[in-house]
């Protein structure tokens, strides 16, 4: 079922979303000159440095005024502006199609603003899903780029049960050079998600990882005798629910998250929390600016 | 403070002593091993009736990994937090504590033996046992059964039921069944309390007896076998005094509300007026044994007929006589009732009857003896008598012998003579001995009897000169017969012979009377102060003899018992013969009223006609002996309300011997068609109908302080748990349901 794209960012979020930009913690070398300052020294109109003229150097940028004061050529270094490259590869498994709003519906929302912030700082955005359906992800460039981003966003549903490690290295077999990624997920994978995250690691990419949950994961409201499926892979655990049995799950959950939580933080990965009640203006303006994704 | 924090937990201690949940184990080893698989059974069922609802969740990851280290205990697991299990067990725990009848016993440190003494007396009817209604018996019957309810195992109990006699329904006995039993037997009584009887029937195994041969230790006889003894009474009763409790510890559970009102007849009687024989005044005796004023009616009935009634108010604790005048000739058999009710319904009604007078045979030995003949001819005598008269003569007869013998007659007047041996019926002699009753043997028709000529009218013995000159002659012909009075000196007999029989104290003499014993039937409205006796000889009578009238010179009137029957003697004649041979008056009593009267108290009392006045009563369980004529052989006796009618053969003395007087009524006894006598019972006893209840007993002299039996019995707690095991169903089912929705 397609989403209307409307739904996924109103127009105040998007107003203030274009006072936001993305941030990477790492320089990437970016293909095109973008808003972006970059660390290395460019022709912009930022000046940055002196240094010693070398032969080969673009004679253009030699400051001929300390040539006639000193009888020295120096080099004159201005601050590069570059584009960021933006990546937010959503988990758009059939888990994520849970709780109200569904994990999934959050993800597409966070995604897009994320995406949107990056439109509107020139970077090179792009938004995907994992699995199949992200190979026709759009690359996106400017504010243009909104409504074919949120066009797509709304084509793809959460039907693909692509494990998260077979969806994060077929995004990295797609994509080239690093940059910032975003993976929106709830890292319910029977797999584990330490793989997926170590060949994003591996690429050099700053990493970003906003595990959606939705409250009736972290407090499930069941009791009684039931037989537990598996919507990804119809596993069926029976399983007499009491206090007994619900506050061991509390447990298992945040054990859960303190070992992602533990994960992310020796790899220098950026862990973020997300429960699906939160509203998602709250979410980027609030907990991703804390944690330095936006600013 | 501190005093306040101890005594609630001296309250809490008893109260866990109170607390001692006892157990009736109903079920056998094999019952017991069926209820302990329930609980197994029931967790199968758990697990089979499961039914698990699916529902979808994103992943299984998260509770896969929560039950993994379950898995290993999971069974326990489930069996340790399954409220629903948990609650199904819980319920069948409880139905299995109900069937083992838990409950609270009333005292912690009771014996293993028990003795019941159960008071059935009158009081017990009292309807005040408890505030429905319930007599004071069934009210004790009923915390008996409880209390063996609550027997355990090693319990032994025995059940005594007392009132005026004690009756063991059950011996010792651990079997509840046959103590149940028993105690089902226990019957009202309508009789009067002793619990004396009932003290000794209990005291055997407790307190066992002593040897007491000489030379030897005094060592009991058995191994004293302490016990409780529960009394279950209302303390109608008197102190004991004559009893040891020794081993046994009494209680006493005092029952009933006490504090009831009860009006009573304590007395009721009728009685011919003597003066006018057509009327009969009735007499009872009210008496209000409460601590308030009561007034009511009292209504008298005859032949369950209304005859008259009065208004009676009476004060506290008083006793209140009231009375009728009533105008009838016949045979009636009198009810009176209170009309008011109380708590004690038997003493609200007394019964009394007034007996036709009965026709007796009458044998007269004399050679004429016109006052005693003039006495007899009165229309009052004549119409309750048949009389023959005989000479003196008539005694050496056959037919005397025979009759002498059967007991035909009901009195035999010897007049101036006397038999060779007693006859079987009373006698009355007049100026005559009776013989030596040591020669009344079985051999009265013997040749000895031949011998000794029983004309014997030597009354005037030798040394009565004085009066006539006649009595030699007669002497003369009776010369074998000779008196040992005659010679005056028979006080030098032995005194062996003396106590049996019957002699003179000295000789004849004039006299005058000086004592009278009117309380004796015999001489009941006679007036004898006035006689002039022209001369008398002091009597002695055998052991046993009453003196009815004295005289100057001694007793003169006497009567003495023999062998159930009566000897009536009297020391003067009445008449002498004069020198002339004509008759002469010894005294002038024949001219006196007192005469007549005389000698229908004679036939009333002597001949047993002595119903003439209120029938006998009886109090309820008395052995009643009817004396009947010697010719019925056989009686019918029958309750006046018709209740109870049974037919008695008459045994050889004419004696009937009547046990069934439970019942409060009118008797009357019937040979044939013929009423011949009547009696009544009545309870008329202060004592029962006084509805207090005492608050303690004298044993022995302890005091047995009574008990409220309120916390005494047993309280029953298996009702409570199978309501409580409902209640957890109910409460699964709930959360059953709610959990598969």
């Amino acid at each position: 079922m397609k989403t209307d794209p409307t739904e996924l960012l109103s127009p105040e979020l998007l107003s203030r979303l274009e006072r936001l930009e993305l941030v990477s913690r790492k320089v990437f070398r970016g293909r095109l000159k973008g808003e972006r300052r970059s660390k290395r020294k460019g022709q912009s109109v930022e000046f940055a440095d002196f240094r010693n003229y070398v032969p080969g150097d673009d004679l253009r940028l030699i400051d001929w005024n300390l040539y006639a004061r000193l009888d020295q050529l120096f080099l004159k270094m201005f601050l590069e502006e570059e584009d960021l490259h933006f990546h937010a590869i959503i988990d758009a498994s059939r888990s994520m199609d849970f709780g109200t709003p569904t994990k999934y519906l959050v993800a597409k929302q966070l995604a897009a603003a994320l995406g949107y912030i990056g439109l509107c700082r020139a970077d090179r955005v792009r938004v995907s899903v994992l699995g199949d359906e992200g190979r026709r992800a759009p690359v996106l460039r400017g504010r243009s780029g909104l409504f074919p981003m949120l066009e797509y966003l709304s084509s793809v549903q959460p039907i693909h049960n692509t494990s998260l490690a077979d969806g994060v290295k077929d995004f990295l077999l797609r994509t080239t050079g690093s940059g910032v990624v975003v993976l929106i997920s709830d890292l319910m994978d029977k797999g584990g998600f330490e793989s997926a995250l170590r060949m994003l690691i591996g690429r050099r990419m700053d990493v970003f990882v906003l595990h959606v949950l939705s409250p009736e994961e972290i407090d499930p409201p069941l009791r009684g005798d039931r037989r537990l499926i598996d919507v990804e892979d119809q596993d069926a655990t029976e399983i007499t629910i009491n206090q007994f049995v619900l506050d061991r799950y509390k447990k298992t959950v945040q054990d859960f998250l303190g070992s992602i939580k533990q994960f992310c933080a020796r790899r220098s990965i950026v862990y973020i929390p997300v429960q699906t009640d939160v509203p998602v203006e709250t979410v980027v303006s609030k907990y991703l600016r804390q944690r330095g994704v936006v600013r | 403070m501190i005093d306040e924090n101890l005594m609630i937990a001296g309250n809490l201690m008893i109260d866990a002593k109170l607390l001692a949940i006892s157990w009736i184990a109903t079920l056998t080893p094999p019952w017991i091993a069926g209820l302990a698989a329930i609980p197994i059974g029931i967790t199968l069922l758990y697990f089979l009736k499961l039914r698990r609802e699916p529902v979808e969740v994103p992943s299984t990851y998260l509770w896969a990994t929560t039950i993994e280290d379950l898995h290993v205990n999971s069974l326990l697991q489930r069996l340790r937090r399954s409220l629903l299990l948990f609650l199904q067990l819980l319920a069948v725990a409880l139905a299995a504590l109900a069937l083992f009848r838990p409950g609270i016993r009333g005292k912690e440190n009771e014996l293993d033996r028990q003795i019941f003494l159960l008071d059935t007396s009158a009081s017990m009817q009292a309807t005040d046992g408890d505030e429905s209604g319930r007599t004071r018996l069934e009210v004790a019957k009923k915390r008996i059964a409880e209390r063996i309810d609550a027997f355990s195992d090693d319990d032994l109990g025995m059940l005594i039921t007392f009132d005026d006699r004690p009756q063991t329904l059950q011996s010792f006995t651990g079997d509840r069944r046959r103590l149940l039993e028993a105690l089902e037997r226990a019957e009202q009584s309508t009789r009067g309390t002793e619990v004396i009887g009932a003290l000794r029937a209990a005291d055997g195994l407790a307190n066992p007896r002593r040897t007491s041969e000489a030379g030897t230790t005094d060592v009991p006889v058995a191994q004293a076998k302490p016990a409780d003894l529960v009394i279950y009474s209302d303390g109608g009763f008197p102190p004991v005094t004559e009893f040891s409790l020794g081993n046994l510890e009494p209680t006493y559970i005092a029952t009933g509300q006490g504090s009831s009102a009860n009006l009573a007849i304590t007395a009721f009687s009728a009685q011919r007026n003597v003066e006018r024989p057509g009327f009969v005044e009735v007499f009872a005796t009210l008496t209000n044994l409460s601590d308030q004023s009561a007034s009511t009616t009292t209504t008298l009935r005859g032949d369950g007929e209304f005859l008259d009634a009065q208004a009676v108010e009476l004060e506290p604790r008083e006793e209140k006589g009231i009375s009728f005048e009533l105008e009838t000739d016949a045979a009636t058999q009198l009810e009176m009732r209170i009309d008011s009710k109380d708590m004690l319904a038997i003493d609200n009604t007394a019964y009394t009857a007034l007996t036709p007078l009965r026709t007796v045979n009458l044998l007269i030995v004399t050679e004429g003896n016109r006052p005693l003949e003039t006495g007899l001819g009165t229309s009052k005598v004549a119409g309750i008598s048949r009389t023959d008269v005989v000479p003196p003569s008539y005694l050496a007869t056959e037919a005397y012998r025979e009759r002498a013998k059967a007991g035909t007659d009901d009195l035999i007047i010897y007049d101036r003579c006397r038999p060779s041996t007693m006859p079987r019926t009373n006698t009355f002699f007049i100026g005559a001995l009776p013989p030596d009753a040591r020669a009344n043997g079985d051999e009265a028709g013997s040749d000895e009897a031949g011998d000794d000529e029983a004309v014997g009218n030597e009354a005037k013995g030798g040394d009565s000169e004085g009066i006539g000159s006649g009595d030699e002659s007669t002497a003369d012909d009776s010369a074998t017969n000779v008196d040992a009075a005659t010679d005056g000196d028979a006080a030098t007999d032995g005194d062996t012979a003396a106590s049996q029989t019957w002699r003179y104290a000295g000789a004849a003499e004039p006299l005058a009377i000086i004592d009278l014993d009117r309380s004796h039937p015999l001489l009941q409205y006679v007036e004898l102060y006035s006689l002039l006796i022209v001369e008398g000889r002091p009597l002695v009578g055998p052991v046993g003899t009453t003196e009815l009238v004295g005289a100057d010179i001694g007793t003169v009137m006497a009567i003495a018992p023999r062998d159930g029957y009566q000897d009536l003697v009297l020391g003067f004649d009445l008449i002498t013969q004069s020198d002339d041979g004509g008759t002469q008056a010894n005294t002038n009593w024949y001219a006196e009223r007192s005469w007549p009267v005389f000698l229908l108290n004679v036939l009333r009392h002597l001949a047993g006609a002595a119903e003439a006045s209120s029938a006998s009563s009886y109090p309820p369980g008395t052995t009643v002996r009817l004396r009947v004529p010697s010719q019925v052989d056989e009686v019918t006796i029958r309750r006046g309300d018709g209740g109870f009618e049974k037919r008695f053969p008459v045994g050889n003395s004419g004696l009937v011997e009547f046990i069934d007087t439970e019942k409060p009524g009118n008797y009357e006894v019937r040979a044939g068609d013929r009423l011949i006598e009547l009696f009544s019972v009545n309870l008329f006893s202060p004592r029962e109908s006084d509805l207090a209840v005492a608050e303690e007993l004298e044993i022995g002299y302890e005091p047995v302080e009574g008990e409220t039996a309120v916390s005494e019995g047993r309280r029953e707690y298996w009702r409570w748990l199978l309501l409580g095991m409902l209640g957890l169903l109910g409460a699964e089912w709930y959360l059953y349901g709610r959990r598969v929705s």
